[in-house]
Formats: structure tokens, C-alpha cells, sequence
């Protein structure tokens, strides 16, 4: 609380006045929002920021992160806010996170952006340190169920922040198939004979438990399957492949697909039909009865940093709404922060579904940890070579 | 053979030793350590390093449900093999035709085949989407003639595309030896075998062909080779049966699967194959270029 008002004042020292009116106004909704908000400026608890501020001024924080989430749209007002740098550097796979951590460690990076593949992993092998929701002065606001996700929770102890989120949805071409599909199994139909496309990734194994109904009573049924579910899983697969056109690796590979009519039903990720139908298509998306799987990134704080303060300090940033919110202009992913939506256009707040997440959590069922991920990567390669 | 300044002991030594000193560093440390990372166990951050066979027993033995690697590399063997035949088919018209019939614009046409090679694969993969694409410009010439009246999937993502990709990259590998084996043979040979009463067809297969044959092997190696280790062909070009080459699968270890002693021990059973089959070609190309000695001694 007393970083908030601290927070504030700053900002409003910055002139960004819009800001500080949003802040507030958003604040306004909880009852512990305003009393924060009324004791900035010239308040006493302004007082030992300043000495924070002192404290880190000049230093550099070190994020390894998906592209996208260092953008300078949000970190510039972090570095303006302490007189600080970051310096981002990217990873384009969960594999080479682990490959980075394990080469560079706390003396190379500050925070890390984990998806909840390898979150718990990172947290079990203690590779990052715990954070304090306290120094966050928006944690109580963030999702409550994002922020009580256990697998990241260790001696209870919490290890990463909630950061963005999104469902892998059934994207559609709107032209082509005019109700919209209720059901995975739609992929199946001889209708669509190589007209469907699929991410070349484990997540299909997820998938298919989840079409053969094994996380009706355990979510963590998708990420534990047996050797019986997962050749289930596979005949599945191989039987769907006469209809799949091209197994995608990106998501710019998938819009091209469906730009260029090579397919009209998809496994994929809504910046898709954002891009799609920017050149006019009709593309949509839809979570059928059975569900659908998503996924979580978090940031944590690398274990033995360099900058543990500052990491503290950018969390306490990050998490907040209007920060949250520049974050998902530049991703066009959910953000964990239902307030970010007093920042975002009525089209992003639809887009990233920031009002109504806890609806989208009863349909999702977020990537966990695979323990046996090399064998899950073997069915899956056994399904492409079949 | 005539004896030049490189060959005095003084000189030969600082001339060969930064390529040696390169090739110590960048190939044969690097191939070492892979070599023994092939007997290590995979850990969930890093190897663990304690002795095991079990990445080479893996890559040779069937599991219960089917597929594995080595059933990936017989397809991968086919599938190189079907290319290099394409593109020796294509290359030594090409080439026969540079050498003998063109008289004009030889360079240019020349420079026109290898030019490819000065653009991105990649840029070359997508301009491939594009053609053969089911909205694309091969589609839309068969229909617009009235060969078929829908698109046609056929042409992309599938065995074909892969091939017609691979074949298009590769060629130029397979022209220009065979160019340079048939711009070598003397036209006296020629000009003897017509006034020994040969006509052109049998000039051609029994003195053109055995003479540019060490050109069409050393072609076809490269050919082969190239196309067995390609993974980007397979992946931006196949689809759902033709997306997996065994260079996908090796490139899969290091990445998503995260094992990479597995991957090292499939990419040293290549290795071995690869330096067997070099080592075969480049028998057998001795063996003819032997013929063409003996050929032009006198």
C-alpha cells in the first residue's frame, strides 16, 4: 500500500495525470483501493521510495522472457519511473529458457517468463526464489484464481506472479462453416478432408484426453496420461490426419493458412483472427463443450539475482492495471488483471476477455507440468511418422 | 606433375595450418562432443554423465507402439534418393545442352542456374507455397485450361511438394559438376569417335557418358547428402505424412524433446552412413576417372 501512494506520486510527478486519475478510479471499486490513492504526494509514505528510488537508481534488470513481453511500450514507463534500465533478452521455446537459465543463472538474469509447462519444474528444482505479494501493491487485485494456481506454490511459499494467460481456441472460417461447431469433433468430419490444421506440439495430447473426457474429475488427468490413454490419444490422432492439411509451427504460418483457404478449421491462438480478418475474412473462434486447453505465463524471480529489489520493484509495476494493459495491446493476450480493463478499447477488452475470466476458467484446463514430457514427445512424433 | 612453391616444405606448413587449426576447432571438436554426448543419460536441465548405450539401442529397436527414428531414416534414404534422381534427370540435359548446343549466352544461361543459389532457402520454400498453393498459380492455370474443376491438395504439403522443393534447391549442386566433367572432355574424342563411324547416339553413351560420369556421381552425392540432412523442406513444405525427416527428429532432441544425447547418437548413425556412402562415391569415382585418364593419355 505504501508503495502504491509512492507509485502514484511519481507518476504524477511524470505529468502522466491521466494516469493518476485512472489509478484512482480504478481504486475506487475497493475498499482498500482509495485509502491508498488519497495518501500520495506529500504524504510521509513517499519517504522511503525515494530511498528505494536512490537505492536502484542506475542499476539494469535482466528479463529472459517470450518475445513481446519486454516491450518497450511498458518497460520505458518502469525505466523512467526509477531511473533504471532493462534489457531484455528472448527465448523462443520453454527449452531454451531451461538452456539460458542453466547456462547464465541469477548472475546473468533477474526475471523469467515460465509458460506452465515448465513453471513447476523451474520451482521444484529450485532455479527461482520466492516472491513476496506484499511488495505487490495489485496482487489482491489480480485474478483470484490465477493467483492461487498451486504449481508455482511450494512450502507455501509463492513463486511467480500471474502474468498473461490465453485458451487454445477452435478457430473457424466463418464463411465456410456458418454454425459454429459445438463440439472437437467436428475436426473429424469427412466434410473437411485436409482442410484442418493442427499445432505441431504435445498440446494435441492434451487435447485428445480432453475430447476422451479423462479431466472431467481431475484437470491433471490431460498431463499424467497412462500408456493405454496416450496410444488412445494417438490412434485419435492418426485417424484424424487424412483431414489435416499442414501440422503449423507458428502462428504466422497458421494465418497464412487460413489467408490463404488452405484450411478452414484450426487448433490456435486468438491474434490468428485478429490478423486474419484484418485482411477481411470472416474468421472465428469458439471453446466447444468438451472444453479447451490453455496456458499460463507467470514471472519469476531467478534464483541468486543480481537485482533482487529492483525485480520486487518491476513486479510491483507490472502487476498493475495500466501496465497490464499496455501489455496486452502490444501481446493481444489475456492479462491477469481485471482492472486493466479501465485501459483497454472495448475491442481488446473483448478480444483478451479481461471481464469475464473466471467464466472462461470453468472451460479451460491450463497446461501443468508433464513428467514424462520426453514420452509424450515420442507419441507425438510417432503420430507425424505413422 | 609440375613441382610449384607450395610444395617446398617451408611454405606448406603456414598455409595449411589455419584451415587445419579451423577445421580442429569448428568440425572435429564440435563432432567429438557430440560423439560423447551420445553415451551420456539426458537430464531434466543438463546430461548426466555416466556411460550408456541405450541412446544407440533406442534408435535400432522397434517399441511396442510402432514407429521410431530408424524407420524415419529408411523413409528419409527413399525420399533423398527419389530427389537425387530427379535432379540428375533434370541436371545432365541441362548441362549437355550449356555444353554442346549453346553457343551464345552460355555464361548467362549459366549464371541463370546457379543465380538461385544467391537467394534464401527460405525465400525459395514460401515462393513454392505460392505456386503450388490450393489457391495458387499452378491451381488456377488447371483450372483456368480446364484440367480439373477443383483445387487440387495434392501439390502442397505432401510428399511432392517436398520433393519438388528439395529437387529445386538442389540441382544446381548436381549442374555444376556435371558442366564442369563435360566442358572437360577433349572434342577431339568427339570428333574421333564420329570419323570411327559412331553416330551421335552412340558417341554420346559411349564416350560423353563415361567421361562425364565422375561429374553426375560427385553431383548425386551432393544431392543425396544435402537432401538427407534437410529439415526445413520436410517442415515448411510437408505435411501430416511428410513433415518428419530423420533431420526434423535430430532437430527435435535438441529442442522441444530436450534429450540430447538421443539426438547426438541419431546424429552420429548418420554421420557413419553419410561418411560411407562418401567414402563409396568417392571410390567409384575414382574407378571412372581412372577410364578417363587412360582416355586421354593419348
Amino acid at each position: 500500500m505504501r508503495k502504491r501512494s509512492a507509485w502514484s506520486s511519481i507518476i504524477s510527478l511524470a505529468a502522466a495525470s491521466a494516469l493518476l486519475l485512472a489509478a484512482c478510479g480504478g481504486g475506487g471499486s475497493q475498499s482498500a483501493g482509495p485509502a491508498a490513492g488519497n495518501g500520495n504526494a506529500a504524504s510521509p509514505a513517499s519517504a522511503p521510495s525515494a530511498d528505494v528510488k536512490e537505492k536502484v537508481k542506475g542499476q539494469t534488470l535482466n528479463l529472459l522472457t517470450w518475445e513481446g513481453y519486454a516491450d518497450p511500450l511498458f518497460t520505458k514507463g518502469f525505466e523512467e519511473l526509477y531511473g533504471v534500465k532493462v534489457n531484455p533478452t528472448y527465448f523462443g521455446s520453454s527449452d531454451e529458457l531451461l538452456a539460458k537459465l542453466k547456462a547464465g543463472g541469477g548472475s546473468t538474469y533477474d526475471i523469467i517468463s515460465p509458460s506452465s509447462d515448465v513453471a513447476q519444474l523451474l520451482v521444484q528444482s529450485d532455479m527461482v526464489e520466492p516472491i513476496d505479494p506484499a511488495k505487490i501493491s495489485s496482487f489482491q487485485d489480480l485474478n483470484e484464481k490465477l493467483r492461487n494456481l498451486t504449481d508455482v506454490q511450494k512450502d507455501g511459499k509463492l513463486y511467480g506472479l500471474p502474468f498473461t494467460w490465453g485458451p487454445d481456441y477452435l478457430i473457424y472460417d466463418g464463411d465456410v462453416i456458418k454454425e459454429e461447431p459445438t463440439s472437437w469433433n467436428i475436426f473429424w468430419d469427412p466434410r473437411y478432408k485436409g482442410k484442418v490444421s493442427l499445432w505441431d506440439d504435445i498440446n494435441n495430447l492434451y487435447m485428445m484426453g480432453q475430447i476422451m473426457g479423462l479431466d472431467k474429475s481431475d484437470p491433471a488427468a490431460l498431463y499424467n496420461m497412462t500408456e493405454e490413454q496416450l496410444q488412445q490419444a494417438k490412434q485419435k490422432l492418426v485417424e484424424l490426419k487424412p483431414n489435416v492439411r499442414k501440422y503449423w509451427a507458428t502462428a504466422g504460418e497458421l494465418n497464412d493458412l487460413f489467408a490463404n483457404k488452405e484450411v478452414v478449421l484450426a487448433v490456435g491462438w486468438p491474434l490468428t483472427v485478429k490478423e486474419v480478418n484484418a485482411k477481411g475474412r470472416n474468421l472465428k473462434w469458439t471453446i466447444p463443450q468438451e472444453g479447451a486447453t490453455g496456458w499460463i505465463d507467470r514471472l519469476m524471480i531467478v534464483k541468486g539475482t543480481q537485482h533482487r529489489e529492483l525485480a520486487d520493484l518491476y513486479l510491483d509495476y507490472i502487476a498493475s492495471p495500466k501496465a497490464m494493459a499496455l501489455v496486452a495491446e502490444v501481446t493481444t493476450y489475456s492479462v491477469a488483471n481485471p482492472k486493466a480493463a479501465a485501459h483497454m478499447t472495448k475491442e481488446l477488452q473483448e478480444m483478451t476477455y479481461v471481464n469475464d475470466m473466471d467464466k472462461m476458467f470453468t472451460r479451460l484446463n491450463f497446461w501443468q507440468y508433464v513428467k514424462d514430457r520426453a514420452r509424450y514427445n515420442e507419441v507425438w512424433t510417432e503420430v507425424k511418422t505413422n | 606433375m609440375k613441382k610449384t612453391a607450395v610444395h617446398k616444405k617451408g611454405m606448406l606448413l603456414p598455409l595449411l595450418l589455419p584451415p587445419a587449426i579451423w577445421l580442429f576447432l569448428f568440425l572435429f571438436l564440435p563432432y567429438l562432443n557430440l560423439f560423447s554426448y551420445s553415451f551420456w543419460k539426458p537430464g531434466p536441465f543438463d546430461v548426466v554423465k555416466e556411460f550408456t548405450l541405450h541412446n544407440y539401442a533406442k534408435f535400432f529397436t522397434a517399441t511396442s507402439s510402432g514407429s521410431v527414428p530408424y524407420h524415419v531414416l529408411i523413409d528419409t534414404v527413399e525420399l533423398a534418393l527419389v530427389v537425387t534422381v530427379f535432379t540428375v534427370i533434370l541436371s545432365f540435359p541441362l548441362a549437355y545442352y550449356l555444353n554442346f548446343k549453346v553457343t551464345r549466352f552460355k555464361q548467362t544461361i549459366y549464371m541463370l542456374v546457379i543465380i538461385p543459389l544467391w537467394v534464401s532457402y527460405i525465400v525459395r520454400a514460401y515462393s513454392w507455397k505460392i505456386i503450388l498453393g490450393t489457391n495458387g498459380i499452378l491451381n488456377s492455370a488447371f483450372i483456368w485450361l480446364g484440367v480439373t474443376d477443383h483445387p487440387l491438395d495434392i501439390f502442397l504439403y505432401s510428399k511432392v511438394s517436398v520433393i519438388i522443393g528439395m529437387v529445386h534447391i538442389y540441382t544446381p549442386f548436381v549442374l555444376m559438376p556435371i558442366y564442369t566433367a563435360l566442358e572437360q572432355i577433349p572434342r577431339n574424342l568427339l570428333e574421333a569417335s564420329k570419323d570411327l563411324g559412331a553416330g551421335r547416339f552412340q558417341s554420346f553413351l559411349h564416350v560423353v557418358v563415361p567421361l562425364a560420369l565422375p561429374g553426375v556421381i560427385a553431383g548425386a552425392t551432393f544431392a543425396f547428402v544435402l537432401s538427407m540432412g534437410d529439415f526445413l523442406a520436410p517442415s515448411l513444405l510437408g505435411g501430416p505424412d511428410s513433415s518428419t525427416m530423420i533431420a526434423n527428429i535430430v532437430q527435435q532432441q535438441f529442442g522441444t524433446s530436450n534429450n540430447w544425447p538421443y539426438g547426438s547418437a541419431i546424429g552420429i548413425v548418420i554421420l557413419v552412413l553419410v561418411l560411407a556412402i562418401l567414402e563409396l562415391t568417392g571410390r567409384a569415382e575414382k574407378r571412372f576417372s581412372a577410364l578417363d585418364t587412360v582416355a586421354m593419355r593419348k
